[in-house]
This record gives C-alpha cells, structure tokens and sequence, in this order.
C-alpha cells in the first residue's frame, strides 16, 4: 500500500508542469516561420509542412496526441481538420483557429484495389442518399451545432449476421467517427451502416493509428478506411477512393490565453478530471474492458510461452547439433527484432487475410518473445543445480524422474522465479503496443478516452495506476504459485 | 550378496577418444563383509563403485545383486538403489530442505512412511550419527563433517542391505575426517555391509575385513587387510601399499651421461627429505657401475624409497644373467660395505639383481 502512495505522487509531479503566455497570431503561412507546427503522421498535407525549413514540423500519431501536444505547449500551432476541433473548441475553451488552411480537401472513403465490386456498391448507395436528401440530413446534423447540442445519438440497430464489413477508423473524434458508450457514431459511420444494410452484413469498427489504417485496408485485415481520409493522387495509385462525400478545410489552431480556463484548484480538477473519464458515457466499461484485455492476452501469452520455452530448452539442450542451432537461430531472431515489428509483421503479413483474430495474433507473438526470456530462466536455474542433486536423488532410489520434480525442480524454482516474474512483468508492460493492431487495451481505452475527453492527464494517470495494479496482481499470482517453504 | 563378473567401462570422450577404466573386474561381496578399496588415483575405484549402483552404467559383464542380473533390460533400478544406499565424496546433501528433512524425504516419498514416524526414525539416526541436535538447521550451515554424517543418516533411513562409500573424507578439513571415521567404524560394529574406497590406509586396515588393491582397471590384489598390508603377493601392491618412491635410469652403455644421473639421484633425495644418504648412494652407484658391474652393461639402476618403512634402497638389474655377478674377492667389495648396510643378491625372473640397502 504505502508503495501505491509514493507511486502516485511520483506520478503527479511527474505530470504537472509548465504554461506558456502569448497567444500567437497568424495571417498568412508566411506567418508559421520561427514557430513550431504540429500535425499527423501520414496525413494528407503533412507534405506542406515538412517542406517548409523555416517551422520546426512535428508529426504525432493521433488527434488526441496532436491537441494534447498543443494544450501541454509541447507545440505552439496544431494544423488539422477544421471540422473535429470545432467540435472541441465548443468543449474546451483554451484554443482558437488561428487561420483556416488555404484549400479544402474532397474527402472519401478508401478501399483495397481489387475491391472494386464494394466500392460501385457503396457508389450507388452514397447517390441515393444524396438524392432522397439523407445525405444533407446528416450533414444538417453531424457538421453543424445540431450535433453538438444533442444529448444523445441513436441509430438503427442491425440485425444482419455473417461476415461483418470491417471498418478501419483512424480518427476516434467526434463528428467524424466516435465511440460512445461501447457504439460508434458520426457522420463516416452513419454513411457505413447504409452500407452495411444494403450488404445485409453486420459492422465492426476498430480503431487504428493513421499509418496503421493503410497497412490494414491493405493486408485485407479491414474492408474499408474512414476518420477523414482526403484523396490524393498518391493514395489513388495504391487504394480505390469512392466518390466523394465532403470537402473540409484545415485551420491552426493556437493556445487562446485569453479565454484560459480559470482554475478551480486542484481537487475540483481531479474530480472533473475523473467524472469525464470515467462516468461520463460510461467511459469505466472501456477501461474495464480494456483491463480484461490486457490480462488475457498477458496470461495466455505467459502460458504458450511458459510451454514453448520448454521446448525451446530441450532444443537447447539436445544431443543434436542441428537441433541445437535452430534454437539458438530462433533465439538470437527473437533478441535482434523489437516486439512492436514483429507484432506488426505477424498481423499484417503472417496472418493477413486468414480471419485469425488479433488477439491470438499478439498472444502468439508475445509468446514467441517470452518462450526465448524463458527459455534462458530454465537454463540458468537448472544449470545452476548441481548434478550430484539428482545422483544423490537416484542413489537414494527414485526414478529419474522422480529425482527431477522432487529434488531438481523445488531448487531451481527458487533460483528462477525471480527471474520468471521480471519476464512476465516485462511482457505485461510490453503488451501496451497491441492498440497498433486494433486490439483495445486498458492503453488504447486512455487513448480513446482522451480522444473523446481531450484531456490527457487523467486517463494516463489512471493507466499508469492500472498498470501498475496488474503487476503487483500479477506478482502475487506467481508468489502465490511459488513452493512451499516446507518441502514434505 | 553381489557377484561381479567381467566388469568393463569405457567412458567415451567428448573428442572422439575412448577410455578403458574398469578392464576386467571380479568378485564375490558376502553379507557383513567391509571391503575397502584402495589404489592409486585413476584406476577405477571409484567408477567400480558408480558401476555397482548403475550411476555409471558399465559396458559390460554382469553384476548379481541377490541373485538377480541387474544388468538386465526393464529391471527396476531404482528399486535396487533402494537396498544399496551410496555416500558421496561431496556429500550431495538437498540444500533446500532442512537436516532431518534431508534425511526422512526419501523415506516419506518412496516408502510412503507416516511423517510422525519418519520423523522420530529420522532423529534416532541422526542421534546415532550425532546430529540430532542440527536437525533443523540448514546444510549450508554446517561444517564438511557434519554434512557427511547427515549424509550417512540420509543413506541409513532407507534402510539400505549395503552402503557404497566413494571416498567419504576425501573433501574434508583433516581436524574433520575422524569424525566421519567413527560413525562408519561403528556402522562396521553392527555388521553392516559396505564397500568404501577410501585412501585412508590406517582406517581401511582397522575396520576391514577385505581389501580390493586396485590398479588398471582389475582388482590386481584382494584379501585380509594382514596380508595386503604386511605381506602382498604382488610388487605393485607393496610399492602402493608401503608408498615406494622410485626413480630408473637406463645405462645404456659405457658412455653414459653419469652427471645428468647425479643430479636426478640428488634431486630424489631432496625431494623425500633423505639428503643425508644422498652421498652414500652416489659413492655406491660409482662403485657398482665404474668397477664392480662395469662389465656387464647393459644395467637398469633404481633408486627406491618407502614413506612407510623409510627404507632407501638401490637396485642394479641386468638382464638375461643367471649367476650373481659380484665377487668376493674385489677389493671394490670393501669399500661398497662401507656405504650400504646390505647387499642383497637376488635372481629375477629376466636376469640378475643386486640390492643395496643405503644407510
């Protein structure tokens, strides 16, 4: 307990830190020069940033980073979708546009190359709905303030079954594509349902990074990308676009220091912080969610790989010299490739278009990594034991086996456990990167949640806590498992 | 009780090479005999006795444990160890349990004994060992000797008809193997089988009955602790027994290197702490090879010593002659008198000798 406490209030000073006072002024891009300028990675025109040599450019994975990045002063302008700010302007008072982007944007939904057949569907159903007035109802409500004051969104549940039309988000922002409550709404996802309906298939939205959407359109892990996707010459010669159904402008966006959120101290920002966290739309389901999520790929992954380094240690220790070297190949693979790229070429290349669902996919990934630290644990803490152990164990008459489980294994747990649980913690902790393929763990609910609450400090400090709550679990199942002092 | 016949192991090398330990080993082992092995390091005493209890299993011949060929596929080995209990050279004791657990675990698991009885079984024998007192102390706590008679008590709770001890002092402090000496001297009391190797020579002829003298690889001399220590058949067995020291020089012929021979012979005696019989053995050796035995070269000359008697002696071997070549009347044969107190004549069964006792 008293751990917990210096814990926390490490991680308070940890995340209080300092303001800037000016609010900037822009007119013209010619303005940008000497200031830093932030937008999305892979986004269409990032290009017009990262050329310019006069702007120190940064490039963040999400548009909650981006405003969390602009709030904490870690950049002084964010450039991004006029449209999903302003449904945040309206929210949050603290920043302004400074200056709209000069052109506007046509913007579509993306799809694989050779999935023409779906885009002519989805062609047809967006005419339609332009023509019976559908289209402009939406647009009357999702890009106007209708959508800001309603309490409340519905849609119409599908009763469809089957395979479910896929759908690969890279903007969990409200109007464009949001989740509320454990449902996705916005105006990208209403245009998916009329889809769907017509395809008579259940939808199934997930959440990707914006590099990431591409690679899981592409590997035929989604159907197709929304969250603002711009067409771009570039993207037509890899991706089929379908027709338009918007163009939004971009804007900077700047710290308003005028209109500052006056401070009501801190425990009254605690408490607010934790009412939009946690109860507001029932956000506490996501982070439970996300929390079973994170110990089941953990304890089937520390499993597997419990039992893979088993074999992966006789490997190493077979009489063969082949065999020997394919472990030592696997082992020194394992050491030379980080767990996100592996994670990333298992899901996107290995079990691209096979249907297995990512949370196998990072169980068996996690435990490949693990099955290689274990495999050197059983190594070490059986090595350790001298082999007069088992011959006095044998002279005494037990069988070989006996000998190993009654008198070898009891010493080498205790030279191994410590080991063991450093290995599973280390992979806990490693198992935060599986939000990059869209896996909703208790790290990718915090992002959610801070893509929908634009504040960033609560939800990370309530995963840091969670974090650090399942390790401490997670040591005590293994203390728990560890033997008995008396051996009789 | 155990009949061994033909015994042979060869270890084979990581590199390809092989190696013959045990050649060709045979004997009977009756029930209450103490047999001790003793030998030079290196000629399978030890692997005789990890070959017994299959640690080592050997290559071949056979092994009759009450009868039964031991050696026989599917037979249950572990229930042999059962009966035949062993005590390492480094103790082997189980570092994570507790003395008395050391000694009741293999009881509890293997006979299913009650814990209560085990437990009271368990401090009789360390009782008996004089341990009782650390039966709840860990082994890292306890000095080499006590750990070797945990071990012993160990060995003892399973009740065992023979115990192997493979060189049960060899790892201790010398203040400590009397310690180890007495309980196994007063297991021998109570008539329990054992086969000990063992370098203890004092030790192994108090309480043996029989003694194995080992050497490549066959028990080269077995019998009463009387007759290997006081009157062995064999040459090998003598110099083992009475701890010769030995030194040969081939002379070859007339032109031999005599002051490379009188540095090896100084040398020798430096190194067994006789110095002050290192002139007389020079003067005799001058003697023997320039004027009395000058003529019969070819000679094989050895200067021997025993640590046990500390005896010195030097031999003049030559080959293929039947009659002793000294001569009474060679005045050389006075003055040699005055160096060694005894000249001994004898034949052999390739030529003549002539011993010299120095000093």
């Amino acid at each position: 307990m008293k751990r917990l406490v210096y814990f926390i209030v490490s991680t308070l000073l940890l995340v209080s830190c300092g303001k800037k006072t000016q609010t900037i002024e822009l007119n013209s891009p010619d303005d940008l020069a000497g200031h830093s300028v932030a937008t999305i990675a892979g986004c269409a025109y990032e290009k017009d940033l990262s050329s310019r040599t006069d702007i120190n450019c940064q490039l963040y994975n999400s548009s909650s980073d981006l405003l969390q990045a602009l709030l904490s002063g870690q950049t002084e302008i964010a450039m991004y979708d006029e449209v999903v700010y302003n449904a945040i302007i309206r929210k949050e008072n603290g920043i302004k546009i400074a200056m709209l982007g000069d052109q506007s944007y046509p913007t579509a939904f993306l799809f694989r190359k050779d999935d023409s057949e779906l885009v002519r569907t989805f062609n047809a159903v967006q005419r339609r709905m332009i023509e019976d007035g559908t289209m402009q109802k939406l647009i009357d409500f999702w890009l106007t303030d209708k959508f800001a004051e309603a309490e409340s969104y519905t849609h119409i549940p599908s009763e469809a079954s089957g395979k479910p039309l896929r759908v690969a988000t890279v903007l969990p922002t409200a109007p464009i594509s949001f989740l509320v409550d454990g449902e996705w709404y916005g105006i990208e996802i209403d245009l998916l349902r009329e889809l769907a309906k017509e395809l008579h298939r259940p939808l199934e939205v997930k959440l990707y990074d914006n590099a990431s959407g591409f690679m899981a359109v592409q590997s035929g892990q989604a159907d197709v990308m929304c969250g603002v996707v711009f067409v771009t010459p570039e993207r037509q010669e890899k991706f089929l676009f379908s027709e338009p159904y918007h163009s939004y402008h971009t804007a900077y966006f700047v710290l308003d220091h005028d209109v500052q959120a006056q401070s009501h101290g801190i425990i009254a920002w605690i408490k607010k912080g934790i009412h939009k966290t946690l109860i507001v739309e029932n956000r506490w389901r996501l982070i439970v969610d996300g929390l079973l999520k994170t110990l089941k790929i953990s304890i089937l992954a520390i499993l597997l790989g419990s039992i893979l380094g088993v074999g992966l240690y006789s490997m190493m220790k077979s009489r063969r010299k082949w065999v020997r070297s394919c472990a030592a190949v696997y082992r020194s693979f394992i050491a030379g490739i980080p767990e996100l790229v592996l994670l990333l070429i298992m899901f996107y290349v290995v079990f691209s278009n096979t249907g297995v669902s990512p949370d196998i996919v990072a169980i068996i990934t996690f435990a490949l990594f693990f099955a290689s630290g274990v495999s050197n644990i059983y190594k070490a803490s059986l090595d350790a034991i001298p082999c007069g152990q088992t011959e006095a164990g044998l002279a005494l008459g037990f069988t070989k086996s006996q000998s190993f489980f009654n008198i070898v294994l009891p010493q080498a747990f205790r030279i191994g456990l410590p080991l063991y649980k450093g290995q599973c913690i280390s992979l806990l902790k490693g198992t935060s990167i599986v939000g990059y393929i869209a896996i909703q763990d208790i790290t990718r609910a915090g992002d959610i949640i801070r893509s929908r609450t634009f504040d960033a400090i609560v939800p990370l400090l309530f995963v840091t806590i969670l974090y650090f709550l399942l390790v401490w679990l997670i040591g005590a199942l293994i203390k728990l498992a560890s033997p008995k002092k008396n051996v009789l | 009780m155990i009949t061994v016949s033909h015994l042979s192991k060869i270890f084979h090398n990581p590199d390809g090479s092989n190696v013959q330990v045990l050649k060709d080993v045979n004997c009977e082992i009756s029930p209450g005999e103490v047999i001790s092995i003793i030998g030079p390091s290196g000629t399978g005493k030890s692997t005789l006795l990890r070959a017994l209890n299959l640690l080592d299993p050997p290559t071949g011949g056979s092994i009759l444990f009450n009868g039964e060929n031991i050696l026989e596929k599917n037979y249950p080995v572990h229930k042999m160890r059962q009966k035949m209990g062993m005590v390492f050279q480094n103790f082997n004791l189980f570092d994570h349990m507790t003395v008395l657990e050391n000694v009741i675990f293999a009881p509890c698991k293997i006979h299913k004994e009650n814990i209560e009885k085990a437990r009271e079984e368990g401090l009789a024998l360390l009782r008996k060992v004089g341990m009782a007192e650390k039966a709840d102390v860990y082994p890292s706590n306890l000095s080499g000797g006590q750990k070797q008679r945990v071990a012993i008590a160990r060995c003892l709770a399973m009740k065992p008809e023979v115990i192997l001890f493979d060189e049960p002092t060899s790892a201790l402090d010398p203040t400590m193997v009397g310690e180890v000496l007495s309980v196994i001297r007063q297991l021998a009391k109570e008539g329990m089988t054992m086969l000990i190797v063992t370098h203890e020579m004092k030790f192994a002829r108090d309480v043996s009955t029989r003694i194995f003298y080992m050497q490549d690889g066959i028990i080269y001399e077995d019998g009463t602790p009387q007759q290997i220590f006081e009157a062995p058949v064999r040459s090998a067995t003598k110099a083992f027994v009475q701890r010769i020291r030995k030194e040969v020089f081939q002379i070859e012929g007339k032109d031999f290197d005599y002051l490379d021979m009188e540095s090896r012979i100084r040398q020798f005696c430096i190194k067994y702490n006789i110095a002050d019989r290192c002139d007389m053995a020079l003067q005799a050796t001058n003697l023997m090879l320039k004027d009395i035995m000058a003529a019969y070269i070819p000679i094989t000359v050895r200067i021997t010593f025993s640590e046990l008697s500390g005896e010195t002696f030097m031999d003049f071997m030559v080959e293929g002659l039947e009659t002793s070549p000294l001569q009474a009347n060679n005045p050389s044969m006075e003055k040699l008198r005055v160096f060694c107190s005894e000249i001994i004549e004898e034949p052999t069964s390739r030529g003549f000798r002539i011993k010299l006792r120095i000093g």
